[in-house]
């Protein structure tokens, strides 16, 4: 019986192995196409992940990644005795949970977006909103600038005129989160809106005239049908946001940080730019030690979201 | 009695009209306000940049210029230090654009279908999008390579994504087989059929990752203050940033120009901004078609 089962066994597997060598020269041109997109990956994305063992070394440049000698896990040990660590993280938490507080400003958008009768306008104001996402933030800083400097800001040349002392917003330590929070939000809101605005338009539009012959108002048929509807929708892109509560965007807060906010500005990605690769300095275990760390949280936060919308019967991200 | 009932009627009628006038009216305000806060501080900026230097008066707002000139303009484009800055952009830009979504479309396609392996790269291309070395590891890699102080360094890591891969492979898998059977049964090879049916078919969505790849080349920054080490090489971005937001603008100004001494810096600064900007507000209303398509909700979840 056996034996009769391994002559089947191997009177198919040439059949099958010629099979798959068939198919895969069948697709030869198709994986061509592919190529490029995945050595790109391979060299810029998973060749770097053999970099991560420097956090388990003192490397030293001179020695190369082969030869520099072993520390195990001491950069770890020293991060979390690192006050900065600390710091870096409460700035990362505190920002993103501001940032959080202006979550529902898209939906409300969208809302408000949804019930514009007449079309030209809403679109005009759709083109106008859509905008400042594809505005860099080194021009985004630089509107923030000409707003609220000191001496050239729109803000403080109105106080002057009118009497009153000029104030340094760019300089306060005070003023520095509403900032980056308020241009985050003019920044995306806007371009936020159109997931909400696709959800809201799937709505089915018999419910609204049932609920219009019960004679529900305009806000009661918000409350009651349209945010009901696009609860998914909410979910998900809340899930995503969590998903990202360790990073904070490099290009605003390099852009906005100075001597005074310094502290105020230093998160994860900033410290490590600072002590690695703009200084010449040559924390690159530490620095990289203190990356790794971000990144598998990052991961994790990612996993679980994902994991817990998928539960909740939403559609997963991933 | 009748009348008297079609009048009511009519009345509420009226009065729910009336009522949505006057609804629309004030939600035709607030999000008139809204546009406002993108529109006025380009608005502002265009108007100062355009403001005659003999009639600027420092501290004072300008809402519109006494007389109008275009010498702050003329300062920022003769400048050696825009045209280095142009040159670097244009070279990111014009040659990362194409890359960006020949291979994009390329790896989409070859996950649409049904090919040997293609779980396998599925699941590493995703997991691009969960974990990343980090900026140390990546820049180390970035030097073994010897791209330190190369444009190709803000070019090819950004030449092909996860996601953009992923909504390129759903939007493939959408296009009917029979059109690509009919193809092969006519003789059509594989790579004849990408060009000839699969691509002139998904244009709408070519056109949008093109802009978008457009607008990110554009905006460049981080990899350039990262990998850039040569202030020649630096693109558009890192001179508005120098001129605007730094106190030392004589790097990138041309202080040897008349103009230099004539034109307030302010002015210099907003012009700088325009120029700058100039490029994506252009090219922003081509993306406006697809606005409402699926690829940009695809696009707004990522």
């Amino acid at each position: 019986m056996a034996e009769k089962a391994q002559s089947i066994a191997s009177a198919r597997r040439p059949f099958k192995k010629k099979s798959l060598a068939s198919r895969i020269y069948e697709y030869r041109f198709i994986y061509i196409l592919g190529l490029p997109g995945i050595l790109i990956l391979i060299i810029f994305r998973y060749l770097p992940m053999w970099g991560l063992l420097m956090a388990f070394q003192n490397y030293n440049p001179h020695l190369g990644i082969m030869n520099s000698p072993w520390v195990g896990l001491q950069h770890f040990q020293r991060l979390f005795s690192d006050p900065k660590f600390y710091n870096m993280l409460k700035n990362t938490l505190v920002i993103n949970g501001l940032s959080l507080l202006t979550f529902p400003a898209p939906i409300i958008l969208a809302l408000l977006l949804h019930e514009v009768i007449n079309l030209k306008y809403r679109k005009f104001v759709q083109t106008v909103v859509y905008l400042p996402h594809f505005i860099s933030w080194a021009i985004v800083v630089s509107l923030t600038f000409f707003l609220l400097s000191t001496e050239q800001g729109i803000v403080n040349k109105i106080a002057v005129s009118m009497g009153k002392q000029p104030y340094a917003y760019l300089f306060s330590e005070k003023a520095i989160y509403p900032i980056i929070i308020i241009q985050e939000v003019w920044k995306s809101a806007g371009w936020g809106s159109i997931v909400y605005l696709a959800a809201i338009t799937g709505i089915d539009k018999q419910l609204y005239e049932a609920a219009k012959i019960d004679g529900a108002n305009k806000f009661q048929q918000i409350m009651h049908i349209t945010i009901p509807s696009i609860m998914p929708t909410i979910v998900v892109m809340l899930i995503l946001k969590m998903g990202s509560m360790m990073s904070v965007d490099f290009e605003q807060v390099w852009l906005m940080n100075n001597a005074m906010v310094k502290s105020k500005l230093e998160v994860f990605e900033i410290y490590i730019y600072n002590n690695s690769i703009a200084s010449g300095s040559t924390q690159y275990s530490y620095t990289t030690a203190i990356g790794m760390f971000k990144s598998v949280i990052s991961t994790v936060l990612v996993v679980f979201t994902n994991w817990l919308s998928s539960r909740k019967g939403y559609e997963g991200v991933l | 009695m009748l009348t008297a009932a079609i009048a009511e009627n009519n009345k509420k009628k009226m009065g729910m009209h009336a009522q949505t006038v006057f609804g629309q009216t004030i939600l035709g305000i607030i999000l008139l306000l809204v546009a406002a806060t993108v529109i006025l501080p380009f608005l502002y900026v265009l108007v100062v940049s355009f403001t005659d230097p003999s009639v600027y008066i420092s501290g004072t707002v300008y809402f519109w210029p006494k007389k109008w000139s275009a010498k702050a303009y003329q300062l920022i484009l003769s400048g050696s230090g825009f045209l280095n800055a142009l040159k670097s952009t244009l070279f990111i830009t014009l040659i990362g654009t194409p890359l960006n979504v020949l291979f994009n479309a390329g790896l989409g396609y070859m996950l649409s279908k049904p090919v040997p392996g293609k779980k396998f790269v599925n699941k590493a291309v995703m997991f691009t999008m969960l974990f990343g070395a980090g900026m140390v590891p990546t820049y180390m890699n970035m030097a073994n390579l010897g791209l330190i102080n190369s444009w190709w360094a803000c070019i090819l890591p950004s030449t092909c994504g996860a996601w953009t891969v992923m909504v390129m492979k759903s939007f493939f898998e959408s296009i009917p087989k029979e059109l690509e059977e009919a193809a092969t049964i006519d003789g059509c090879g594989q790579l004849r059929i990408f060009a000839v049916i699969v691509l002139p078919l998904s244009m709408a969505m070519l056109a949008t990752f093109t802009l978008f790849a457009f607008v990110s080349y554009w905006n460049t920054y981080f990899s350039a203050i990262m990998y850039l080490t040569s202030s020649a090489k630096a693109p558009l971005q890192v001179y508005v940033q120098k001129i605007v937001l730094s106190t030392t603008i004589s790097d990138v100004v041309d202080l040897a120009n008349e103009l230099s001494k004539e034109v307030p810096q302010e002015i210099m600064r907003m012009a700088a901004v325009i120029v700058v900007v100039l490029p994506v507000v252009c090219v922003y209303p081509f993306l406006q078609k697809y606005f409402a398509s699926g690829v940009m909700v695809g696009a707004v979840k990522g």
